[in-house]
């Protein structure tokens, strides 16, 4: 090799080297500061004028969610994608990301995303469901954590209390900025033609397929399913909960607060399991069952219904019956409604709706226990003090006649 | 320059043997542990109760210690050890000093990896991917990596880069680059929020394998090859094409780990260009290596040349199905899916493993005094070889499977349910990964001392070290 030669391969190797070290600083540039940059200015100005941040024990809480690795089975991102905008919702914007420290995205899905959980099941069943998965979901592969609770589901430590007020911060910010923040979102993008940033505001913005609603269209159902395969799907969807019977006894049932629907102890109509296992009960840890296709929902009404054992119940005289309509006329229609249907005139301040008699007729002893006992988790109070023995009688009496069964 | 002036000028190198040995147990150790993690990781996906009450086993713990004792403690201890054993014969000079190896080796073993461990089984933490030790180890991580600049690069710089063989290149991109991409992957997230910092995060990830493992794992390979079959590289040009374009390439990639997601679709875009453009620069260079390697067979008879031979080919493969997978239409349905899983199985495991045991294995045989048990490491090959296989196969087609169903109107718990079968195989695969592991320890532990020159001299026949050093430099004769 010549001298010159030499000296001209040194030369090359600095510069190259100079040259390596400053893609190096392009890269981070590049792919690094200026997609923050822009993704700055995205959020302040589409971001609402006072997001909500976390309080103390939601920070706490994300602490306990990034410690425990829940991001590397459940990501934070709804992507650009009509695959994951079916399951999930809206498309995750820039804004909504900007109290993470860190980030929590995630780059591997066991679980379903997060990114839209809050408000998307009740805090009992997240409770239940941290304390041990599988006695609510018997497929799921969720590590438990007991030591974040005293012993039950229904005793959750500091630590349970924090992260289940994480999760449920999940998709907040957005859901209330409300349809004004949608539209200050999409003006300050100002990008009408750009095809996929239009994706963020289109459809739902919360599409989780067990999302109880109040206000939802009943599934129209066919009045029979296939039962061999509705006893099946109960067993892998309904039973830990409702009990292998439909006895509300299943595993799951213990920690619920209001305790899962005593199945056999009701007479439903198809109308009213396809409005339940569509909608789910809001308030309650009933969710809904939108990602089962109504032929097997169809099948689960099946099922469900399968459950009653229809009885000879006693005959009362008329003048009992008039006092049953008496005493619901003065103390049950406010919430429960002149007919039955759980529309009284005080439903809007509950935090779940009544129970509906005309599509759920309950035997009379469950009748008559939900009158004596309330019902624990919900605002329907105990009646003993208030009503007399007759009068208990003639009202739990009386609201099986709402029941508008026959189909 | 004449071939025995240079011969001269490398004749007489120092190998510290002694750091080559401790990183080299330290590496099969921390790999035994981190396995044992993975393991237990994914037995509770079968199992998931196994935990019990447990907290400190629960499966996000696991999960974070498995992949940073891999990148750390497994193969941060084997390219140590390969470095003692390469530098010394690159540049025919000693690296910088034995006691600051020993300080090295305390850092990263003790104040890094063990700690590291500790502290996220007990809840200390950071839920950043191949940054889940936390802040304050990286500190020492930091630290430790510019204390191996300070070791290992001074060599180099002392000989003139103008004849450096392309391993050293490789060496000293990877200590440089490392220490830029730890901080930015490590630090950056904690101050920066949300689809900004994942911006970052994005990059590290990919930092991590391209800046850290690739460059050291194909200094090995670079290494081993002419070492163990008497030949010069293939070619000198197209050894430099690669390396040059890999550090070019690699670092545009990071976006691609966040694809359709809010972070500027120009950005995302680059990022794929530059992951297809990547799988033109592995094709040239695994060319070039396996060029090298004619002759020798896909399954050479020195095991640590068909070690490094194996980890080629799971190169070229990991590496042209990393550029599939960052374009959209693939990405869409398999990215979240245990395809990526697999994947990052090939590329760790496969890949990165099979040079860094090979490597391993190499500068073992040319310790005098170390016991080595040539059979035991024969099954370490052939165990590893059949998991790695068995594991990735399954993986992938588990993400297929998965994506399937996502695709579909299925319910979320369906993919679960349909991922079972494979996972209990690729636990299943865990058996004799972890077969071969043990044996890979018991090949270096047990046995004759001084047993690897005998089995150097069976397969390929002895020569003196000094030989060996040349041939790796006088490659610049051919361009110049």
């Amino acid at each position: 090799m010549s001298r010159n030669a030499g000296r001209f391969v040194r030369m090359s190797y600095l510069v190259a080297s100079v040259a390596g070290v400053l893609f190096f600083a392009m890269s981070v540039a590049l792919l690094g500061i200026w997609p923050g940059r822009v993704l700055e200015d995205e959020t302040r100005s589409m971001s609402p004028a006072h997001p909500l941040g976390l309080t103390v024990s939601e920070q706490r809480g994300r602490v306990i969610y990034g410690r425990e690795g829940c991001a590397y089975c459940h990501t934070q991102q709804v992507r650009y994608l009509h695959s994951d905008m079916a399951r999930f919702g809206a498309p995750t914007l820039a804004w909504e990301t900007r109290f993470d420290y860190p980030q929590l995205w995630g780059t591997r899905r066991i679980g379903p995303d997060l990114a839209r959980e809050g408000g998307t099941h009740s805090e009992d069943w997240h409770f239940s469901h941290l304390y041990s998965p599988r006695t609510l979901v018997p497929d799921s592969v969720m590590p438990p954590y007991p030591s974040m609770f005293d012993g039950s589901a229904d005793r959750p430590r500091q630590g349970a209390r924090d992260l289940v007020a994480y999760i449920e911060t999940l998709g907040r910010a957005r859901e209330l900025a409300g349809p004004e923040g949608e539209a200050h979102a999409r003006a300050a993008c100002n990008c009408p033609n750009d095809e996929m940033a239009q994706m963020a505001f289109h459809g739902a913005l919360n599409a989780n397929p067990a999302r109880a609603r109040r206000q939802g269209a009943a599934l129209k159902l066919a009045a029979s399913g296939d039962l061999v395969r509705g006893q099946q799907l109960y067993l892998h969807n309904c039973a830990s909960c409702h009990g292998l019977r439909g006895e509300a006894d299943g595993p799951g049932a213990a920690a619920l607060h209001p305790q899962p629907a005593n199945l056999a102890g009701h007479e439903y109509t198809v109308d009213r399991l396809g409005y339940v296992l569509g909608n789910g009960v809001q308030g309650t840890a009933m969710q809904a069952w939108r990602d089962l296709s109504t032929d097997d929902l169809a099948a689960i009404a099946q099922a469900v219904r399968a459950f009653h054992v229809a009885q000879q119940e006693p005959t009362l005289p008329a003048n009992i019956a008039d006092l049953g309509a008496h005493v619901y006329t003065a103390n049950c229609v406010q919430c429960h409604g002149e007919h039955g249907a759980g529309d009284g005139s005080a439903v809007g301040e509950l935090r779940m709706p009544p129970a509906d008699f005309r599509g759920a007729r309950p035997s009379l002893a469950e009748s008559l226990r939900a009158l004596r006992n309330g019902v624990d988790g919900t605002p329907m109070a105990p009646w003993t003090g208030r009503l007399s023995e007759a009068e208990l009688s003639a009202v739990a009496y009386y609201v099986r006649g709402f029941f508008r069964g026959g189909q | 320059m004449p071939m025995q002036e240079n011969a001269q000028r490398v004749a007489a190198p120092t190998v510290e043997t002694r750091l080559v040995y401790a990183h080299g147990l330290a590496a099969i150790v921390t790999l035994l542990i981190s396995v044992t993690f993975g393991i237990l990781a994914s037995l509770e996906l079968l199992i998931p109760d196994l935990a019990g009450n447990h907290v400190w086993l629960s499966w996000g713990r696991l999960r974070y210690d498995h992949t940073q004792g891999i990148m750390l403690g497994w193969l941060g201890n084997a390219f140590f050890a390969f470095l003692y054993h390469a530098v010394p014969l690159l540049t025919g000079r000693p690296v910088t000093s034995a006691r600051l190896g020993q300080w090295i080796f305390g850092l990263w073993n003790f104040a890094v990896v063990a700690p590291g461990w500790v502290l996220v089984l007990a809840g200390f933490s950071q839920p950043l991917e191949w940054a889940e030790f936390p802040v304050v180890v990286d500190v020492f991580v930091v630290l430790a990596l510019a204390l191996a600049i300070v070791q290992f690069l001074p060599p180099f710089f002392w000989r003139g880069l103008e004849d450096l063989y392309v391993s050293s290149w490789y060496v000293i991109g990877a200590l440089i680059f490392t220490l830029l991409a730890y901080p930015m992957g490590n630090f950056v997230p904690e101050f920066v929020p949300g689809a900004r910092g994942a911006a970052f995060s994005g990059l590290w990830i990919h930092d991590a394998v391209g800046l850290y493992v690739t460059p050291l794992a194909l200094s090995i390979i670079y290494f081993v090859i002419p070492a163990a079959t008497r030949r010069p590289i293939f070619s000198h040009f197209l050894s430099m094409l690669g390396f040059w374009l890999l550090f070019f390439l690699y670092p545009l990639n990071g976006t691609h780990h966040y694809l359709f997601s809010v972070i500027p679709m120009s950005a995302q875009i680059g990022a794929i260009t530059a992951s297809a453009l990547l799988g033109v620069d592995v094709i040239i260079v695994v060319a070039n290596l396996l060029l090298s390697l004619r002759g020798a067979g896909v399954f050479p008879r020195d095991v640590a040349l068909r070690f490094v031979a194996m980890s080629t080919i799971f190169y070229l493969v990991v590496s042209i199905q990393g550029s599939i997978q960052a374009q959209m239409s693939v990405n869409q349905a398999i990215h979240f899916s245990d395809w990526v899983i697999g994947h990052s199985h090939l590329a760790m495991l496969g890949f990165a493993t099979f040079a860094a045991a090979g490597g391993l294995v190499h500068v073992w045989q040319r310790i005098p005094w170390a016991r080595y048990n040539a059979r035991a490491i024969e099954w370490s090959y052939w165990l590893l070889f059949a998991g790695v296989i068995l594991m990735v196969t399954d993986l992938t087609i588990a993400g297929i499977v998965e994506a399937r169903l996502w695709q579909s109107a299925a319910p979320w718990l369906d993919s679960v349910r349909a991922a079972r079968p494979y996972w209990i195989v690729r636990t299943g695969s865990a058996i004799p990964i972890a077969a071969g592991f043990i044996a890979l320890l018991l090949g270096l532990t047990t046995g004759p001392r001084g047993a690897g020159l005998q089995s150097v001299e069976q397969t390929i026949g002895l020569e003196p070290v000094r030989e060996i050093a040349p041939r790796l430099a006088s490659a610049m004769s051919e361009v110049s």
